[in-house]
């Protein structure tokens, strides 16, 4: 008996929190279901400075000179490689490096934010949260990392 | 095991108000809290979604409950339930090397980290203790108080 009170407790709590998250968040379902946020969670209508691009358009942007790139891995896989003159803005760690970043350039500059590649996702969440401090034109190197090394592109390593 | 019930209702208020403050932060921001969870290469993608949907009601919900003594073993359960697995969550992703933030707080969320283990593990001990203390009340015969 107690055992069943126990669980009815749980499911009520857990059914009642599926219907409030479903209504008060009802045009994300309603978008997510019409097949947007299937690569990342960005929301382009809040983040509409936020572009994800391939390894040939970075190299672009790069090789003339048009966009700064950003690293968001840790400081350790920074220091091992990393694209020539790219920035390390560590996720976790990166307040004090954002600060540095609305500081060096404006909010103009043309960044490409990337993290170790294929599955990894700092590079968006870094993404976010340099858009938030004022900065439009963000470019999300999706292939990150890997790709670029895998590619036999140019490297730095700080060690 | 605490039987103390001052001592156990500043341990549902505890739980109760860190949960329903992170699940409010969470809620404010589903996408960014999938984000997150994201981060942790844990979950496929459509289950994350999902998730960030949901969580941060169960979190409020239960921290709720907790405070108002209204399910409370339930409430407790499901607190410890979900501390445990972010503990777990964290330490899998420590050990994998992965480098983020926890997004246990939404937008102001701390780095995910051995620390952060041991703050889940001391509110997983708390949530613990009420749910095993949160029995049947006594019969008012004993002459006894009810533990709240």
């Amino acid at each position: 008996m107690r055992l069943k009170r126990l669980v009815v407790g749980v499911l009520t709590i857990v059914v009642l929190s599926a219907v409030l998250g479903g209504a008060f968040h009802v045009s994300l379902v309603r978008r997510f279901f019409a097949g947007e946020f299937r690569d990342s969670f960005v929301d382009a209508g809040r983040y509409p400075g936020i572009i994800f691009i391939t390894r040939s358009e970075v190299e672009d942007l790069l090789f003339r000179g048009q966009a700064v790139p950003v690293d968001s891995r840790t400081p350790d896989e920074y220091a091992a490689g990393h694209i020539p003159g790219a920035l390390n803005v560590p996720l976790a760690s990166s307040d004090q490096a954002l600060a540095d970043l609305a500081a060096r350039y404006p909010p103009g500059q043309c960044l490409v934010v990337y993290c170790e590649g294929g599955d990894c996702q700092t590079s968006t969440a870094l993404a976010r949260l340099i858009h938030d401090r004022g900065f439009h034109d963000i470019r999300v190197y999706q292939g990150g990392w890997t790709d670029w090394a895998s590619a036999g592109l140019p490297a730095e390593a700080s060690k | 095991m605490i039987r103390n019930r001052w001592l156990l209702f500043v341990f549902r208020l505890v739980v109760g108000g860190v949960f329903i403050w992170a699940g409010a932060l969470k809620a404010a921001d589903p996408l960014g809290f999938a984000q997150t969870i994201k981060n942790y290469r844990a979950f496929p993608h459509d289950l994350v979604f999902i998730i960030a949907i949901v969580l941060p009601w169960v979190e409020v919900l239960s921290g709720a409950g907790l405070i108002a003594g209204v399910l409370k073993k339930s409430s407790a359960l499901i607190a410890a339930v979900l501390l445990a697995g972010f503990i777990i969550l964290v330490g899998s992703a420590l050990l994998r090397g992965i480098d983020t933030a926890c997004g246990c707080f939404g937008s102001v969320s701390r780095r995910a980290d051995w620390g952060l283990m041991l703050m889940d593990a001391v509110l997983l001990l708390m949530a613990v203790n009420v749910f095993v203390a949160a029995g049947p009340k006594r019969p008012l015969a004993s002459g006894r108080s009810t533990p709240l």
